[in-house]
């Protein structure tokens, strides 16, 4: 596959944005687009020459979608000892499928920081000519990303106490401490220990926030609102709200 | 000399004046509040000027108050035109789900305990005689107006907030605000690009770990999660949670979440109950093209369905 190839293919695959949101920040990671019906053929010998040649660590793997045929491809990985992980634990492999807008040639691309790199190398030329041969255009896209799947969570190491809307404190979240606050509605009490923060206790009729698991994202928060206190662990936020 | 002196003094104090100006004109800024309303806590984030946050923040209010009012568990109010709307809306959604989305389950809701929080488990014979009162197709409407038997309970929990957010963020565009989501408890609508100037970021809580499954990222879209361990109880380490399968009377089976994704609150709201209960959630979302769901199913595994979009699992 060309350059112009892929670009004029990679405009026709509906899902390949995730995968460039997905790794955006971190340029060390590869993709590798494969197109074909039956991806399960042809992966197997293509990560094993990347593995030969560096370019993947580890044996986990995650399906990122749930087309049926992607079944085949967990059991032929299987079969050569790749493990299947399901989020949200680290994966180094992602797998995704996206149907194309339009058929196009099967092939191979590997794009690693943003440039292709030829892996039609004497090992894999084989397998090039072999998918080509065939010449029946395929309608899948199979996305490849060699990456951990770990985002930027981070944990925090401070979290902030807030009461109406002023902070009035901070505390380590490494440090075992319980702490009682009197607002101007009542009373709050705040534990934090291994690392977490949480409400243990607050005078609030509601009692959500003693409702809500621990805190130790940075950027994760507890609110009491009829007492008007706010718990936030320090640091920014790798996400703007939750839902669930 | 003496001229040329004084227009440099006047084009210098002008500047000087007009730099003044735009340094000390008011600027939008991000402003939050939280609520309490729908028995949850609801925030709110808008791109505002901060004299104005005050009247945004009103509006919420008015517009939340008003469903609750209309809406909530024990109200009798079957014939203003905001109940009629939103029950059009229920049926059609109750008809596309094959009755996996219902709001008649309310004397379902009451004999296991979650309308008073004084939880049990029903024996059959009380969810047999309960049954006789579920299923949309009971109710009439005669004049523009509901008819239900008198043991008919309407459970509006399942689209009443998700009616409130779309209603409130209609409201909040209208008055100018570009940017900002509304967030009640599950129940999400946002627009506009976040604080960073890119896409909101908004993680779909795992349903057994303190963690995500996953981040969406998303705009000018609404997203709501069902899930089973938002109400529940357990007896004898069985989980009971307040999805009910209006079919059986028994909370459905087979998923820990749900969440969907697409143009409306209301309907990601509905859909994601309807698909919690389906046990073909695939065929429901096909009558939807423009919603998507990612469903976890009881082992943990995650599905998605229908339209894609932006998400990525950490």
């Amino acid at each position: 596959m060309d350059r112009r190839h892929f670009f004029k293919t990679a405009l026709f695959a509906p899902l390949l944005s995730p995968f460039f949101v997905s790794f955006k920040s971190t340029k060390k990671a590869s993709h590798l687009y494969l197109i074909t019906d039956s991806p399960q053929r042809y992966i197997s010998l293509i990560l094993q020459e990347l593995q030969r040649h560096g370019l993947i660590d580890g044996h986990n793997f995650t399906l990122l979608n749930s087309f049926s045929f992607f079944e085949d491809l967990k059991r032929t990985l299987h079969q050569e000892g790749w493990k299947h992980v399901q989020p949200p634990f680290h994966t180094n492999i992602c797998f995704s499928l996206s149907r194309l807008y339009q058929k196009a040639d099967p092939s191979f691309t590997l794009v690693k920081s943003g440039k292709i790199l030829d892996i039609r190398s004497k090992e894999l030329a084989s397998l090039w000519l072999q998918m080509n041969r065939n010449n029946n255009p395929s309608s899948f896209l199979t996305i490849v990303s060699f990456k951990e799947a770990k985002t930027s969570v981070r944990s925090g190491k401070h979290v902030s106490v807030y009461k109406d809307g002023r902070k009035v404190d901070t505390i380590f979240l490494k440090k075992k401490t319980l702490r009682s606050y009197t607002t101007e509605r009542g009373k709050v009490s705040v534990r934090v220990e291994d690392g977490k923060a949480w409400v243990s206790e607050s005078s609030c009729s509601h009692k959500i926030c003693c409702l809500s698991p621990p805190v130790f994202i940075a950027g994760e928060r507890i609110i009491c609102a009829p007492n008007h206190f706010l718990l936030e662990i320090e640091g920014s936020a790798f996400i703007d709200t939750s839902i669930g | 000399m003496i001229h040329q002196l004084v227009r440099k003094a006047f084009i210098f104090i002008s500047l000087f004046f007009f730099f003044l100006f735009i340094c000390c004109a008011p600027k939008e800024k991000w402003q939050t509040s939280t609520l309490i309303y729908f028995d949850t806590v609801c925030e709110v984030k808008l791109h505002c000027f901060p004299s104005e946050f005050n009247s945004y923040q009103k509006e919420v209010r008015r517009v939340f108050s008003e469903i609750e009012i209309h809406f909530s568990p024990g109200a009798r109010d079957f014939s203003s035109p905001i109940v009629l709307s939103l029950y059009h809306k229920a049926l059609n959604i109750y008809y596309d789900s094959n009755g996996c989305f219902d709001i008649t389950i309310g004397s379902l809701s009451r004999i296991w305990g979650f309308l008073n929080k004084s939880f049990r488990i029903p024996s059959k014979e009380e969810i047999e005689v309960v049954l006789n009162f579920i299923g949309m197709d009971k109710i009439k409407e005669e004049e523009g107006v509901l008819i239900l038997e008198p043991s008919i309970e309407l459970d509006w929990g399942g689209i009443a907030k998700g009616l409130g957010i779309d209603l409130a963020h209609q409201s909040l565009k209208s008055m100018g605000i570009k940017r900002g989501f509304i967030n009640a408890g599950g129940d999400l609508f946002c627009w506009g690009k976040n604080p960073e100037n890119d896409t909101w970021k908004i993680g779909i809580n795992h349903p057994r770990e303190n963690s995500y499954i996953g981040i969406l990222a998303i705009s000018g879209v609404a997203a709501a999660t069902t899930g089973d361990y938002q109400r529940f109880f357990k007896i004898d380490g069985i989980r009971y949670h307040h999805i009910f399968n209006p079919q059986t009377g028994y909370p459905a089976k087979g998923k820990q979440s749900v969440t969907v994704i697409g143009p409306k609150t209301l309907i990601c709201d509905a859909l994601s109950t309807a698909l919690f209960v389906s046990e073909n959630p695939e065929k429901i979302l096909k009558k939807y093209p423009n919603y998507g769901a990612i469903i976890v199913d009881s082992e943990g595994k995650v599905f998605m369905f229908g339209r894609e979009y932006l998400f990525r699992f950490i």
